[in-house]
């Protein structure tokens, strides 16, 4: 009995080293059933699809992919910030500057074939302001009505007038839908809910087949109006974590990486030869946000001190490796009118400063100041972690501090929010359009703080964001940033950290990666060599 | 089989060590198990009481060496991506893991041995409808329902604490309810009954008494499951915040270093798991085995 | 045969209460939880109203007590209803993922059998030897250590160090599930459609996460077939045997161990909710998409129908499982009363 039980294992270990010796042949084989290998890109990823709807999509990556399934009236250029026709071949506005005018390319069709008028734009604008989702106040906060001139031409009526609203555009919720299959007065999840079960648009590519969490395949769509592209077929799988994904790098399973490998993968990979890398300046941001309204932060020399305690760089060294930017304002580089206030009004690590504003705030090292510090573990990677301890070291260099650190899942963390449990929290940002009012009406607007769990309102500031957003003069809003860059040193609602670094590696065959500050990959422009 | 009415403290107490002196005889092959566990549990008992003593840092000092080097002369485990040093933190951790199975097991006996006392020697409806939710919560895996606890309730030690202590309650329930049944039986609690006896002394001094030696094995193989059930949920992320320094936290934040050749990180926090849960079951079974061979074979 | 049936019968409905007890434990616990699923869905930017109209579609805004009755009646009608978070039925992604959880469990299993038992029997034919002592080591060792852990570290030396085995997931890159996707069993999926290059891939991801769980799980069937094989060893026809001068190896090889194996059997009913448990361990280790990443997930997106769903599936196959293993111990060994 024990000699057969011996031989079975041998069996099924030799069975075994037997299936692992055809692992090289792998790819090959796999990809032999469709079509050759060069036609077909694998991109791997650990980002998740949310809805496959602008009407609530608020994410990253499901706006990447929409990006390349569908077009705007108006785009980014590849790589740029540069606004460029889209589905609209032109566009003017009144002298107000709260009437815009598109004139649509015609002729256009969805990639089933429906055609494309301004009824459509206006049908697909409207239901998004119905329907309420997450990302639609970039269309209710400034769209009054749209109108269809005619077949061709579309009409906006601001509620006032809007300085970017063509960077507006071209964000995701304003892209027109095809009103045959998406539902009127509903958001859906997933394209199986939609008329005929599959999504259509007018983007370079189309969706053929969807797994949630796990492979969406893509093709090249033919009623697109621009160039087609190089790849054929594009296959996005999903990874649950990034060492898996490394590792399906290393082992030539997939052939593009982006968001997100950690830190020690990328400095691994970039040293590495054997892959492209490309390093994209984002506008990604992460910074300590304050309760301002009734925690003890409502003291603003409190704000300031602990602002004044965080040492930037040895952070990113320790958590990033050194990936990532300092950051000394709440608008990134790389944006208009970015400044480095904080590191000349506050500086980094600055214990003098910081102990002095204690100590007139009434602490002492028998008296410390003590506060929560929150992180929430996963929502924005594992680094979390690892980021609070940092910064919980880096305060208590001073004896006046006393920080402890706490945490919650991401739906506590925001339900937090509106029960103010949080005194002060770290929070990460990606922009929906490129415009430094992204980044600061967003945090101290009164009503956009209080939805952040900010609450910080000062009226004159609501004044200037007011203005910023209602002026089309540039050097008004000029003006405008640099003072509420400069009142950010002094308010501190929010502490801003460091600006993002992502990078995307490929194996040496795929070029043509093009990625601006929008940090957006145009499928399109890839190829292969 | 001990069925005397009359326990003295000196005689619980000296019990145990009388026992490992007959046991080292009689038994050498389980004796030398038991000592194996005991000399490994008060080892890092020690570790967990006097930290100190041990780390030659501090747990949680983010300068105490170079990042990410591998164990050498001045880190015997190396340090960590945060620049801190893995002994230290191993140090460290035993009082974080050691705390929260003890006082998790701790807490299961206090809510789990009186329910099964009283269930079993009152029965009647009672006893049926806990027996039913107890066998439900004991066949359901485990560690599934920790974590919907331990989700529930947050990260903290307190937290943790609960959410461990609650799945082994119908451990000690089943325990002490199936003696109890049996010994309720007896002659002698028949006798007691007779001579008037009320039923919270007949349940203290007659049936307590005769299952405690029961209770001691299960405590220590509790321990060793808690000790495995703490470390899964922080490994997951649902166990404590990151400034206290805890194995199976370490453990998965170490794992995103492999594929770059940084093998301490994971290598030393999961060898302590294993190792102190062995201690405890190598007690456990050890004891089993010399108080009552058939014990633990259901 | 009819009181076979009757047993049977009898089981299934005992198994009622404790599925209601489960239920309605992780019920409430789902829903006093901090963390509300509507504001993780609609976004913390979504103004009351909206929020207000989500939660009364979700049925959330009834009181606790009436959303339970509601539930339970559904749950009556075997239907286990929709998903909170996204537009799907509970059923689908745990149609999709199930399969995923068995074929590792069943794989794991059998690793489990072929490490522990050998090993017991071993132990068992030279009592208080030296090698007895030292499996038994082993037995208590391999329970000791952290699935999580042996999973890394098999990673670290078969995946990274030597680079002979994949770390994770049930296929490689650039084999994509759609082509052969039958019954979401890969094993005989791959062998259906006849796609044996792929089949190569699925049972090298699989090879892994398997072991793993085998050794880990492969103590507690040591002690137990040595426990059993010891006991047998004890009875008379064994003594017998030896009497009339049985070869030992043929007695404790052929007889005792077949008749030790019976109660093996039971055992391996019982364990599958330990399996399961470590499942939800090693899923996360190896990135597999099965059951018990799904529920951790769905916990986390606050998704109460799916995370019920899923318990409810746990508890059903973890009954099921021990139900047929019954049937069969009292099927087979005619001393079993029913």
């Amino acid at each position: 009995m024990k000699k057969a039980l011996l031989i079975l294992l041998l069996v099924f270990l030799a069975v075994g080293m037997l299936f692992v010796g055809c692992k090289p042949k792998e790819e090959a084989a796999e990809a032999a059933p469709a079509e050759e290998v060069q036609d077909t890109l694998v991109y791997a990823t650990t980002d998740k699809i949310s809805d496959m709807d602008p009407a609530n999509a608020y994410d990253f990556h499901t706006w990447e992919l929409f990006r390349n399934i569908n077009v705007g009236l108006l785009r980014y250029k590849p790589g740029t910030t540069e606004l460029i026709p889209g589905l609209a071949s032109e566009y003017s506005a009144n002298d107000a500057g709260d009437e815009f005018t598109f004139k649509l390319r015609e002729g256009l069709k969805f990639s089933d074939g429906t055609p494309f008028n301004a009824e459509a734009v206006k049908w697909s604008i409207e239901r998004v302001m119905n329907i309420a989702g997450d990302p639609s106040w970039l269309v209710t906060d400034f769209v009054d009505s749209v109108e269809a001139v005619d077949e061709y031409t579309v009409r906006f009526n601001l509620q006032g007038p809007v300085g970017f609203f063509p960077a507006l555009v071209a964000t995701v919720p304003y892209f027109p839908v095809n009103p045959e299959i998406f539902p009127a007065d509903r958001w859906i999840n997933d394209p199986s809910e939609l008329e005929g079960g599959q999504i259509s648009g007018m983007g370079p590519y189309k969706v053929v087949s969807f797994k949630r969490d796990e492979e969406v395949i893509l093709e090249a769509n033919t009623e697109f109006y621009g160039n087609a592209p190089a790849i054929n077929r594009i296959v996005i799988r999903y990874y649950a974590d990034a060492t898996t994904m490394r590792l399906a790098l290393e082992n030539n399973e997939v052939d593009l990486v982006y968001k997100d490998l950690n830190p020690s993968d990328k400095v691994d990979l970039i040293a590495n030869d054997a892959y492209n890398n490309y390093e994209i300046a984002s506008s990604y941001i992460r910074y300590l946000c304050f309760e301002t309204s009734e925690s003890y932060f409502k003291d603003k020399r409190l704000r300031q001190a602990v602002a004044a305690m965080i040492d930037r760089q040895p952070l990113i060294d320790k958590v990033f490796l050194g990936q990532m930017e300092p950051l000394y304002s709440m608008v990134p580089k790389g944006m208009s009118w970015h400044t480095d206030d904080f590191k000349t009004e506050l500086g980094d690590g600055n214990i003098e400063l910081a102990e002095s504003l204690l100590e007139e705030a009434g602490y002492s090292a028998d008296n410390p100041f003590e506060f929560e510090l929150w992180y929430t573990p996963s929502h924005y990677g594992d680094t979390e972690v690892d980021m609070a301890e940092v910064l919980r070291e880096q305060m208590e260099k001073s004896d006046l501090l006393d920080v402890t650190v706490k945490s919650a899942e991401w739906s506590t963390y925001i339900d937090n929010w509106d029960t103010k449990t949080m005194p002060s929290f770290l929070l990460g940002w990606y922009p929906d359009y490129m415009d430094p009012d992204n980044y600061t009406a967003a945090f101290a607007g009164t009503s956009g703080s209080a939805g952040m769990g900010i609450y910080f309102s000062d009226p004159d500031w609501d004044a200037l964001f007011k203005k910023e957003q209602t002026s089309v003069d540039q050097n008004v809003r000029a003006e405008v940033f640099k003072e509420i860059q400069m009142a950010w040193t002094d308010e501190v609602p929010t502490a801003p950290i460091f600006q993002g670094k992502l990078y995307i590696f490929t194996q040496p065959n795929v070029k043509g990666v093009v990625v601006g500050t929008d940090m957006v990959l145009h499928y399109d422009t890839l190829y292969f060599e | 089989m001990e069925s005397t009415a009359k326990y003295s403290l000196a005689g619980i107490i000296g019990k145990p060590f009388r026992l490992y002196a007959k046991a080292h005889k009689k038994y050498g092959a389980e004796w030398i198990l038991l000592t194996i566990g005991a000399v490994i549990i008060l080892a890092i008992v020690y570790m967990a009481i006097f930290p100190g003593s041990l780390a030659p840092f501090d747990p949680l000092d983010q300068e105490a060496g170079p990042q990410l080097s591998p164990p050498s002369a001045e880190h015997p485990l190396g340090t960590d991506n945060l620049q801190r040093d893995i002994l230290s933190r191993v140090i460290h951790g035993s009082r974080t893991i050691l705390g929260v199975a003890f006082f998790s097991a701790l807490l299961s006996t206090i809510v789990g041995i009186p329910i099964g006392l009283i269930s079993g020697y009152v029965g009647g409806v009672l006893d049926r409808v806990l027996s039913l939710i107890m066998d439900s919560i004991y066949s359901f895996p485990g560690l599934i329902l920790a974590i919907a606890f331990a989700a529930m309730l947050g990260p903290g030690i307190i937290n943790i604490t609960l959410a461990v202590a609650v799945i082994y309650i119908p451990t000690y329930y089943r325990l002490v309810r199936g003696q109890t049944l049996s010994i309720k039986e007896e002659v002698y609690v028949e006798a007691a009954r007779a001579i008037g006896a009320k039923r919270l002394t007949i349940m203290l001094r007659y049936i307590f008494p005769n299952i405690i030696a029961t209770v001691v094995v299960i405590f220590s193989l509790n321990i060793a499951d808690a000790i495995m059930t703490e470390a899964a949920l922080s490994y997951i992320g649902l166990g404590l915040p990151a400034s206290i320094p805890d194995w199976g936290m370490d453990l998965s934040m170490g794992k995103k270093f492999l594929p770059s050749g940084v093998w301490w990180m994971i290598t030393f926090p999961g060898f302590m798991i294993m190792i102190l849960a062995l201690g405890f079951t190598l007690v456990g079974e050890g004891l089993s085995e010399i108080l009552n061979p058939r014990l633990l074979e259901k | 045969m009819k009181r076979l049936l009757r047993y049977a019968v009898i089981r299934i409905l005992l198994t009622i209460p404790m599925l209601f007890i489960l239920l309605s434990l992780v019920f409430f616990v789902l829903r006093v939880m901090p963390g509300d699923p509507v504001k993780a869905m609609l976004g913390a930017h979504a103004p009351p109203e909206v929020i207000e109209q989500k939660r009364q579609e979700l049925g959330l805004d009834k009181p606790m007590g009436v959303q339970y009755v509601e539930y339970i009646g559904q749950l009556a009608r075997f239907d286990l209803g929709d998903s909170m978070i996204y537009k799907q039925r509970v059923i689908q992604p745990i149609r999709e993922k199930l399969p995923a959880t068995l074929e590792l469990a069943v794989v794991g299993m059998l690793f489990t059998l072929l490490f522990g038992i050998p090993l017991g029997a071993f132990s068992a034919s030279k009592r208080r030897s030296a090698r007895d002592l030292g499996i038994r080591l082993y037995g208590n060792v391999v329970y000791c250590i952290p699935v999580y852990w042996m999973g890394l570290m098999l990673q670290l030396i078969f995946g990274i160090w030597l680079g002979w085995l994949p770390v994770a997931g049930r296929t490689g890159g650039r084999v994509f599930p759609s082509l052969f996707e039958r019954t979401g069993f890969y094993v005989i999926d791959t062998i259906i459609t006849g796609n044996y290059a792929a089949l190569g891939n699925v049972l090298t991801h699989l090879l892994l996460p398997s072991i793993t769980l085998g050794i880990v799980l492969s103590g507690v069937f040591v002690r137990l077939t040595r426990a059993n094989m010891l006991d047998i060893l004890k009875s008379d026809y064994i003594i017998a045997g030896r009497a009339r001068g049985l070869p030992e190896r043929k007695l404790v090889y052929s007889h005792a161990l077949k008749n030790a194996l019976i109660p093996i059997l039971t055992m391996m009913g019982l364990q599958f909710a330990l399996l399961l448990a470590n499942a939800v361990l090693t899923e996360t280790t190896f990135s597999w998409p099965g059951m018990a990443r799904l529920l951790l997930e769905r916990i986390y997106l606050r998704d109460y129908p799916t995370v019920q769903g899923v318990i409810v599936i746990f508890a059903l196959t973890v009954s099921l499982i021990s139900l047929m293993v019954d049937l069969i111990y009292a099927l087979i060994d005619p001393r079993v009363k029913y």
